[in-house]
C-alpha cells in the first residue's frame, strides 16, 4: 500500500514538475520564423511553387490547422516536419534544420506556432513572403 | 505520524519526489535555462511591471526606477535630438534640419515623421526634449515583435485599435504595453529595422542595402547577419555605449587606417567599420590573397564584397518625381499604379517612382566628408542637378577610398524666386496638407512658415541627387566582385578617375615602356642562352 502511495505521489509530482516546465517555456517566435522560412517555405516553394505566407490565414485558422496536425491535405502529420527525425534527415542540406537539430520537438512546434500566429492576417505583424 | 515523516522512509520519499519533479521540469526546461544565460533579468518578475499601462510614458517612468541614467543617456544621442553639428563644416544637420529627395522634410509633418523617433509626443516644434518620460524604451528593447508606432501618432503606439489609414477599414491592434514591458531585451535586427528598414516611406525605399529581408537573412544576403550562421545583430558592429550608437551618416569613417580593435587597447573607440574587426590585411595567405590586400589602399571593402544591392527580394527606389503628383484616377480620386511585379510606380500623393532589385551600385571616391544643401542655400536650376549631399573625396587626398553608392535621383519642389529648396506640409488631415488637398502653394506656405523660412508663393520643380554609401548586404566571398569586372573596359569602375586600372586604362607611353621591357627581357634571355650554347662548344 505504501509503495503504491509512493508511486502515485511520485507520478503526480512528476507531472506537476513537467507542467511547471511546460508553462515556463516561452516560445521563441524568431526561431520559429527562421525554421518556418528556411524549412517550411523553402520546401513549399521548391516542391509546390506555392506561397504559404503566415498572413494567408487568420490566427484562428492557424490554431485550427496546427491542432488538426494534418499536412499535405491529410496525407501525413504536420508535426513530422518539425520533428527531430525530419530535421536530421535534411540537416546536411538545410542550415536551419542543422542549427536547430537538437531543439525538442514540442518547443520548436511552439516556436513555429508563435511565429505564424504573430504573422497571421489578423496577427500583431502580418508576415508576407517578401 | 511525526515519527514516520522524519524517518528513513520519509527521507526516501522526499528525495524521490524531488528527483521526479526535477526530472519532469528538466523535460521542458532546457530552453529556459539556455535563455537565462543570455539575460540576467526576467522582467516579468518585476512587481513594477506587473500592472496595466495606459501609455508609453507610463512604461518609461517605470523603467527609469531601475535604469536611472538611461533617459539622460538617450537624450545625449542623435537618435533623440535628430540634430547634429558637423564639426568639419559647421552645418547643423540631423533629421530635424536636413532636406532630402524622398519625403523631403520633417517640420510641419512632425506627427507622421516622428513615428520613427525614439520618443513620445513630438507633434510640433514645442516638443519637450528634456522630459525623461518621453523617451521610448520599448521601441528599441521590444522582443515580442508586437510593438509598433503608427504614422500620425507623434511617436506613440496605438493605445486602442486604430484604423490606418483612416477610412481604409484596416485596423492596427492596440499594443499590449504590459506584455511588451515584461519582455524587454536587447535591441535586435527587428527593432532597429522597424525604422531603418523603412526609411523614405516604405520597405527598402531609401537605402538599398537595408530592408526587411535583413530581419532573418540567409548567408547569400549577408554573411554576418545570416540567421542560421553568425546571426549578427545591428549592435554587433554598431557597438553601442551608453545608448550612443556609432556609425554616422553625417561624418562616416570612409577610411579606417587602424588595425583590428582589440578590447583593452588604449584606443577604446568603436568604429562600425570592416577593419575594426578584419584589420588592414583581411585576406589571409600569399599570392592572390596578398594581391587582394594590395587593393585595400584604394578600395573600400564594400566595393568588392557588396556586388549588388536590394538582393533580398525587396525593391529599392532609385527615382522619385514629385512633379507628376496630383493626377487623379478616372473616378476623380487619388490613384495608385503598379508595375507587373505589383510595386507601386505612381501614387497621386507622391508622383512617379522607379524601383529596382539586384542593382549594381555606382562607385565614387569618398573621404567621409559630407556637405548638405540646406534650407536657405541658393540653387541654380540651370547649373544641372542639385546635389542634396555632396560627398568629398579624390584619388590624391590620402583619405579617400572608392566606395559603392546608391545614387538616388529626384525631382522635387523648390522656390524659383528665392532659389531655395522648400519644406512642404505633406502629411495630415488639415486643409493645407498636400496629401489632403493636392495644392502645392498652400502646402509649401504652411511648411515654410513652420520652418521659419521665406516663400515667394511660386512653385517650380528641380532635379536633385542624393548619394548613399553602401555598407550592408555583404555577400559571401565566393560572390564578391571578380577581378575582371573592374579590370576591363566598360567595367564597374569605368567612371572612376584618378587611378590607373590595368585592363581598363591604357597609356601609350606606359604600354611602350612595357613592351620595350618585355622585348628587352626576351632578347636578353635569347642572347644569354645563345652565348651559353656557343661557349659550351668551345
Amino acid at each position: 500500500m505504501k509503495t503504491r502511495q509512493l508511486l502515485f505521489t511520485a507520478l503526480a509530482a512528476g507531472l506537476i514538475g513537467a507542467s511547471f516546465g511546460a508553462a515556463a517555456y516561452d516560445a521563441d517566435w524568431k526561431r520559429g520564423r527562421i525554421y518556418y522560412r528556411s524549412v517550411c517555405t523553402a520546401c513549399h516553394a521548391a516542391q509546390t511553387g506555392g506561397s504559404i505566407a503566415p498572413s494567408t490565414m487568420t490566427m484562428a485558422q492557424w490554431e485550427s490547422y496546427l491542432k488538426a496536425d494534418k499536412h499535405a491535405a491529410g496525407k501525413d502529420s504536420l508535426k513530422k516536419y518539425i520533428g527531430k527525425d525530419y530535421r536530421a534527415s535534411i540537416r546536411a542540406q538545410n542550415k536551419a534544420a542543422d542549427k536547430f537539430a537538437d531543439v525538442p520537438d514540442a518547443e520548436l512546434l511552439e516556436d513555429v506556432k508563435a511565429f505564424v500566429i504573430k504573422g497571421a492576417k489578423d496577427g500583431d505583424a502580418p508576415a508576407s513572403c517578401s | 505520524m511525526k515519527t514516520n515523516r522524519s524517518g528513513p522512509h520519509a527521507s526516501f520519499r522526499r528525495a524521490a519526489l524531488l528527483a521526479v519533479m526535477l526530472f519532469g521540469s528538466a523535460l521542458h526546461g532546457g530552453e529556459v535555462l539556455a535563455v537565462s544565460k543570455a539575460s540576467t533579468a526576467d522582467h516579468s518578475k518585476f512587481k513594477e511591471l506587473q500592472q496595466s499601462f495606459a501609455s508609453g510614458p507610463e512604461v518609461t517612468r517605470t523603467c527609469l526606477i531601475c535604469h536611472t541614467e538611461a533617459a539622460k543617456q538617450v537624450h545625449a544621442t542623435k537618435h533623440w535630438s535628430w540634430e547634429f553639428l558637423n564639426p568639419a563644416t559647421d552645418q547643423k544637420l540631423g533629421k530635424k534640419n536636413v532636406i532630402n529627395n524622398f519625403c523631403i522634410s520633417i517640420p510641419s509633418n512632425y506627427p507622421f515623421c516622428t513615428s520613427c523617433h525614439v520618443g513620445y509626443g513630438w507633434k510640433d516644434a514645442n516638443f519637450d526634449f528634456t522630459a525623461e518620460q518621453n523617451v521610448d524604451c520599448l521601441v528599441c528593447h521590444d522582443t515580442t515583435g508586437s510593438y509598433r508606432k503608427l504614422p500620425g501618432l507623434a511617436g506613440h503606439p496605438p493605445y486602442q485599435d486604430t484604423e490606418i489609414p483612416p477610412g481604409s477599414g484596416k485596423f492596427a491592434k492596440a499594443v499590449d504595453l504590459t506584455k511588451v514591458a515584461q519582455k524587454v531585451g536587447r535591441s535586435s535586427r527587428d527593432t532597429c529595422g522597424a525604422c531603418h528598414f523603412f526609411g523614405g516611406g516604405g520597405d527598402g525605399v531609401k537605402h538599398g542595402d537595408m530592408d526587411s529581408s535583413l530581419a532573418a537573412p540567409d548567408k547569400e544576403l549577408d554573411v554576418h547577419m545570416d540567421a542560421t550562421g553568425l546571426d549578427f545583430t545591428c549592435g554587433t558592429c554598431h557597438r553601442t555605449s551608453s545608448h550612443d550608437v556609432p556609425g554616422s551618416r553625417y561624418t562616416p569613417v570612409a577610411r579606417d587606417t587602424q588595425g583590428a580593435h582589440i578590447p583593452g587597447r588604449a584606443d577604446d573607440s568603436l568604429p562600425a567599420t570592416c577593419p575594426a574587426c578584419h584589420g588592414q590585411a583581411p585576406h589571409k595567405g600569399g599570392g592572390h590573397a596578398a594581391k587582394l590586400n594590395d587593393h585595400t589602399d584604394v578600395l573600400a571593402c564594400q566595393t568588392c564584397h557588396i556586388p549588388r544591392i536590394a538582393r533580398g527580394g525587396v525593391a529599392t527606389k532609385t527615382s522619385w518625381d514629385w512633379s507628376t503628383a496630383g493626377q487623379m484616377g478616372p473616378d476623380g480620386k487619388p490613384m495608385l499604379k503598379k508595375d507587373e511585379a505589383g510595386r507601386v510606380i505612381y501614387d497621386s500623393k507622391k508622383g512617379d517612382f522607379v524601383l529596382g532589385e539586384n542593382l549594381v551600385p555606382e562607385y565614387r571616391w569618398f573621404n567621409g566628408e559630407v556637405t548638405y544643401t540646406l534650407l536657405g542655400d541658393k540653387l541654380d536650376k540651370d547649373a544641372g542637378v542639385t546635389r542634396i549631399n555632396r560627398l568629398g573625396g579624390s584619388a590624391d587626398d590620402g583619405k579617400s577610398l572608392i566606395w559603392p553608392m546608391k545614387v538616388f535621383v529626384g525631382v522635387q519642389p523648390y522656390d524659383p524666386v528665392n532659389h531655395t529648396l522648400v519644406t512642404p506640409h505633406t502629411a495630415g488631415n488639415d486643409d493645407t496638407a498636400y496629401w489632403k488637398n493636392f495644392g502645392w502653394e498652400k502646402a509649401i506656405k504652411t511648411g515654410m512658415q513652420v520652418s521659419g523660412a521665406p516663400f515667394s508663393g511660386e512653385v517650380d520643380f528641380i532635379r536633385t541627387e542624393m548619394s548613399w554609401p553602401i555598407t550592408h548586404m555583404v555577400a559571401p566571398k565566393e560572390n564578391a566582385v571578380g577581378c575582371a569586372e573592374c579590370h576591363m573596359k566598360g567595367g564597374r569602375l569605368e567612371k572612376v578617375g584618378g587611378v590607373y586600372i590595368p585592363g581598363r586604362d591604357a597609356n601609350p607611353l606606359v604600354d611602350l615602356a612595357g613592351w620595350l621591357m618585355a622585348g628587352g627581357a626576351l632578347l636578353g634571355a635569347l642572347a644569354h642562352g645563345g652565348l651559353r650554347i656557343l661557349r659550351r662548344k668551345s
